[in-house]
């Protein structure tokens, strides 16, 4: 999930949803032009979405240094100069110490907001919720700027825990989202009947409700990571010169060079991406709950 | 549990006070400085003395350069908008219809591929196809089409481009979910009743996805006008944007006051397409609880 400027609206996970769900109607189709017109327009419009991305995997293996089309050969030297570069291996490194900070951070913090807000009987849990959704909603670029004058006035400089904040900032709203989607679907007779046959309120909370909400904050943390790792806006006012992420260092490379590299770069950081889900999948069993 | 008749606040409430201090610390507390900041004449932590001033905001009002900038913005907004709409629509309908369980998983993946590539790397993507060496100049030449390369980036359409192709996919989710809420059995009394299908779509599909329409259709305005990254690239630095100059302001002129007031612009913009957005989608889910 890009972010965002990636925003990505509260709406999204909902939307996703539905849209497997409608996938399951079924209904005749008309015939004819008309339906022969409608299925060309839509397959224009997917070669237009996807066409993009066939182009940056054709780029990355691409041996010529400027673009050339048709290919003239395969090469991996892009995948060697991208390896090879100090600057884009620390930005890497970099960028996956901070998605892993933000990740647990606004993992920890959205999933006990989502529980409080669901189990806690907080009034004006609706003004609540809004408050904790709207990072999504404005734009990521304004708390970029908001962030960096406040670290400007206290006279802080650009401190890592400073960036991390930021970044937790506009990944809580995924995970209070799926875990506050998860509690609400959530069966309350089952705590009740733990508490009915004898277990307390703890027990209860650690042995039914943790256990119940898993796959909820699970999603909400594979959506902090993707946001965080590719994050634009926020770091843009909040890295320190020398020290910056992994989009920063792409976009500062791209602003002088159109090369493969960048093609290389986004195949690795797409690639890392899947193996933080197969990861997550492997140790706690992500497939069983999560149908997408 | 409490009984749900009774709710009555409990120690699980505590769990908010973590992200209530987050939120407070790095939410609310620098949106708030970033106001004050907008009307104040300087830095009052390396300045002695700092007094009130509108200046910043007179400066926006009065210079006709920013007015444009706010007006560009807005026009790139409005066009991602309308094109993304028109391209993204027949693609929901048919993720929203399509009969097959796994042609709807693969126009779910085609959707969402591309949000999982990066903004960076998506730009990049398009300055390849689009530059004057890029690969539709360079197929366009071979085949012997054009002379001279077509001017395809550096201007507002190269941008326009670019920005439909990254937010198109929040526009087709909403209106999947839309359209996919939508009773079939609608289209198909219409059809019976001897309405071609593109009239039944038109009478009755289109008007009752109106909520689709509007929500998406607020979401990618308010994407496109705070995107930094690809109207700067593909722009290739010859096009101002709020964003753009709202940064400008920060790296290179140091006028924190001025990017301040900028951004409280921005601001303001926006929180009317929040609530313009929550009001819409209020609308939505009372029409469907009357379903």
């Amino acid at each position: 999930m890009p972010s965002p400027a990636s925003p990505p609206p509260s709406q999204l996970t909902a939307s996703i949803e539905l849209a497997i769900s409608t996938g399951l109607r079924r209904r005749a189709a008309p015939r004819g032009w008309g339906r022969r017109l409608y299925l060309a327009a839509n397959i224009a419009v997917l070669v237009f979405l996807l066409a993009p991305i066939a182009i940056v995997i054709v780029f990355a293996l691409n041996p010529t240094p400027f673009i050339q089309f048709p290919p003239v050969g395969l090469s991996l030297r892009w995948f060697e100069k991208f390896f090879a570069s100090r600057d884009f291996m620390q930005a890497l490194v970099f960028s996956l110490e901070v998605a892993a900070m933000t990740t647990l951070a606004a993992t920890v913090l959205g999933a006990s907001a989502a529980l409080a807000i669901s189990r806690g009987n907080l009034p004006g849990s609706r003004l609540i919720v809004a408050t904790m959704l709207s990072p999504l909603m404005l734009p990521a670029i304004l708390t970029g700027l908001a962030l960096f004058q406040s670290y400007v006035l206290l006279d802080v400089g650009r401190p890592l825990w400073g960036l991390v904040a930021g970044h937790t900032l506009v990944t809580i709203p995924y995970v209070v989202r799926t875990t506050l989607a998860v509690l609400h679907n959530f069966d309350v007779r089952l705590e009740e009947a733990a508490q009915n046959l004898g277990a307390s309120p703890t027990r209860t909370f650690f042995e039914v409700t943790l256990p119940l909400v898993k796959p909820g904050v699970l999603a909400g943390a594979i959506f902090a990571f993707i946001v965080s790792f590719d994050q634009f806006p926020v770091s843009l006012f909040l890295v320190a010169p020398g020290r910056e992420t992994l989009p920063i260092t792409l976009f500062n490379y791209l602003k002088f060079d159109l090369d493969g590299t960048i093609g290389a770069a986004s195949i690795v950081s797409i690639l890392l991406a899947f193996l933080v889900v197969i990861a997550l999948d492997r140790t706690v069993g992500l497939r069983s709950y999560v149908k997408l | 549990m409490p009984a749900t008749g009774a709710p009555r606040v409990n120690s699980l409430a505590l769990l908010i006070l973590p992200s209530a201090l987050l939120f407070a610390l790095f939410f609310f507390l620098p949106i708030g400085l970033m106001a004050v900041m907008s009307v104040l004449t300087g830095n009052p932590v390396v300045m002695p003395h700092v007094s009130f001033t509108a200046k910043h905001y007179a400066r926006i009002g009065n210079d006709s350069y920013y007015l444009e900038v706010i007006w560009t913005t807005l026009r790139i907004g409005l066009w991602t908008t309308i094109v993304a709409l028109v391209i993204g629509y027949p693609l929901a309908h048919w993720m929203a219809r399509i009969r097959s369980r796994s042609g709807h998983a693969l126009l779910l993946m085609a959707v969402l591929a591309p949000m999982l590539t990066g903004i960076v790397v998506r730009t990049f993507a398009w300055m390849t196809l689009l530059s004057d060496k890029g690969v539709i100049n360079q197929v366009l030449a071979a085949l012997g089409l054009i002379s001279t390369p077509l001017q395809l980036m550096y201007n507002e359409s190269g941008i326009i481009i670019g920005l439909v192709h990254i937010y198109v996919p929040f526009m087709v989710l909403t209106l999947t979910g839309v359209i996919g809420r939508i009773d079939e059995r609608l289209e198909q009394a219409a059809e019976n009743l001897g309405a071609s299908p593109w009239r039944a779509f038109l009478e009755v599909t289109l008007p009752l996805s109106l909520p689709g329409i509007l929500a998406g259709s607020l979401l990618v305005f308010a994407l496109a006008i705070s995107a930094y990254v690809t109207p700067i690239l593909l722009g290739g630095f010859q096009i101002m944007t709020l964003p753009i100059l709202i940064y400008q302001q920060i790296s290179a002129n140091f006028n924190v006051g001025f990017a301040a007031a900028l951004g409280m612009v921005l601001l303001a913009i926006s929180l009317m397409l929040v609530i313009a957005y929550n009001h819409v989608l209020g609308l939505f889910s009372g029409q469907r609880e009357l379903q």
